[in-house]
């Protein structure tokens, strides 16, 4: 079947076998394997993307479906100029990775929700920053550093 | 995972697509956090996949305010239903229930209609609707509409009414007719995130300016092979002043609930616990 769409801003058209899952579609055929293959069944959230400005687990998700709509992994979030993002540095200063499974999903879960909460002009609060990271695990760190490190994300 | 798709985006290739497959093995796909893992753990060989993720027909699609109704498309997601002030404000037992569901990253593909659709006892949108009195409009291969009532369109875990030339398309709510609310959902689980219910309650009672309860509804999940309706416990309230409730009425109504609850033991409740937290949040809600 094919399908067109953006992939971190590039339009790319391509003919994909329809059942095929948009974490295949990333990962073996767009090559890009920052988006990580957990538990493949919605609970982790290590194979989190962003489509269309909204974090979804890449893992239950066709690939087909992207047609006309614009994907986002971590690998779009920056470039030569701006080496990290903010949500990056900001899991950097605090600690926040371990053996780094997680932090791809995590990151891309909290850029979706850091824009949203942007566009709305709110600050969240620590339960509200926690609860948006309720389908993130991590086996390493424990959460308190993730929960700080999205935390200050949305402080001045 | 190995299938064909056909991709429809209008009412017309839906219903055409359902039409020429009615000899075949299909199924319908529109946010896949369910229908994903029965495909991976079920053969699929010869199977195909009618997609209606893509359809952008409105009244699959939009949640839409009639002068009487709330009517929620198939595809309407729990985030959609999440970020609907006006779903928050006049339903706020489906508001919780959709911020109850998984993830962000789940509620941002888990559509209703599929919620409804998978007929688990412990669906959690399915549940409000129910308290909410919704009705099911579903549409035929030939195109036409019938309506039937939530509580009775899932028949039991997995089932459904619908016909194999059957989809769902909406589901519309009535609106209040009260001056004022008391609505909610309370979940009880073992951990506070990406939980499955254990049991849950969904209650929405309509008040009068003087507090009595002109309607309600109000139904209990993951307790019996559907998603019960408790009526004679929304019959004992009907008439009852909220603010005066003595402590035998609060039992009655409890008492009243559980008469809808036949659990079972599984792995992550005893039949005995299910009912004692039932009987248990039921009281507690007018705490
Ligand atoms: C990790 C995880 C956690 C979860 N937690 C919760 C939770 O807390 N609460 C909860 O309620 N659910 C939960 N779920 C279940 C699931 O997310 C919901 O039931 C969701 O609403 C299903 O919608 P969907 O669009 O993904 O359905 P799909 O997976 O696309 O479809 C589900 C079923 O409905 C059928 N179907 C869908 N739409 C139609 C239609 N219009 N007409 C006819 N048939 C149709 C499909 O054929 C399929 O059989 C969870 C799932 C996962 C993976
Ligand atoms: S790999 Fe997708 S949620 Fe775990
Ligand atoms: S850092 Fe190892 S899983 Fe999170």
């Amino acid at each position: 079947m094919k399908i067109v769409f953006k992939i971190n801003g590039k339009q790319v058209s391509m003919e994909v076998k329809p059942s095929l899952l948009l974490i295949d579609l990333i990962r073996d055929v767009l090559k890009l394997k920052g988006t990580k293959p957990g538990c493949l069944e919605g609970e982790c959230g290590a194979c989190s993307v962003i489509v269309d400005g909204e974090a979804i687990n890449s893992c239950m998700y066709l690939a087909i479906n992207v047609n006309g709509k614009e994907v986002s992994t971590i690998e779009g979030l920056t470039g030569t100029e701006n080496p990290l993002h903010k949500v990056q540095d900001k899991m950097l200063e605090h600690g926040a990775v371990q053996c780094g499974f997680c932090t791809s999903g995590i990151v891309m879960t909290t850029k979706a929700y850091s824009d949203k909460c942007l566009e709305e002009g709110i600050t969240p609060t620590r339960e509200e920053v926690k609860k948006s990271l309720e389908g993130n695990l991590c086996r390493c760190t424990g959460y308190a550093k993730i929960i700080d490190a999205a935390e200050a994300v949305y402080k001045k | 995972m190995d299938f064909d798709v056909i991709n429809t985006t209008t009412k017309d290739e839906l219903l055409t697509a359902i039409e020429d497959h009615q000899d075949t093995n299909f199924r319908i796909g529109a946010g896949y956090t369910d229908l994903i893992m029965n495909l991976r753990f079920q053969p699929t060989e010869g199977m195909t996949l009618i997609n209606i993720a893509q359809m952008k027909d409105p009244s699959f699609i939009s949640i839409e305010e009639q002068q009487d109704h709330i009517v929620l498309g198939t595809l309407v997601t729990a985030s959609n239903i999440v970020n609907s002030p006006l779903i928050k404000l006049e339903f706020p037992v489906l508001h919780e229930a959709a911020l109850s569901v998984a993830s962000t990253q789940i509620r941002n593909s888990a559509t209703v209609g599929g919620n409804i659709c998978n007929a688990s006892p412990s669906a959690d949108m399915a549940g409000a609707l129910v308290a909410l009195k919704a009705v099911c409009c579903v549409l035929n291969s030939k195109g036409e509409e019938r309506i039937e009532p939530l509580a009775s369109f899932i028949v039991g875990v997995g089932k459904t009414s619908l016909d194999k030339n059957e989809v769902l398309k909406s589901i519309s709510i009535p609106r209040n007719s009260g001056d004022q609310l008391k609505s909610g959902f309370e979940k009880v689980g073992t951990r506070n995130s990406m939980e499955i219910s254990i049991v849950s309650l969904a209650y929405h009672f309509q008040l009068d300016e003087s507090g009595k309860v002109v309607d309600a509804g109000v139904s209990c999940g993951a307790v019996a092979p559907t998603i019960p309706f408790a009526e004679s416990a929304c019959d004992f309230m009907v008439g009852k002043d909220l603010d005066g409730l003595s402590e035998t009425d609060k039992e009655e109504f409890a008492e009243n609930v559980l008469k809808y609850a036949t659990p079972i033991s599984d792995i992550r409740a005893s039949e005995w616990y299910r009912k004692e937290v039932l009987f248990n949040i039921s009281q507690a809600i007018f705490d």
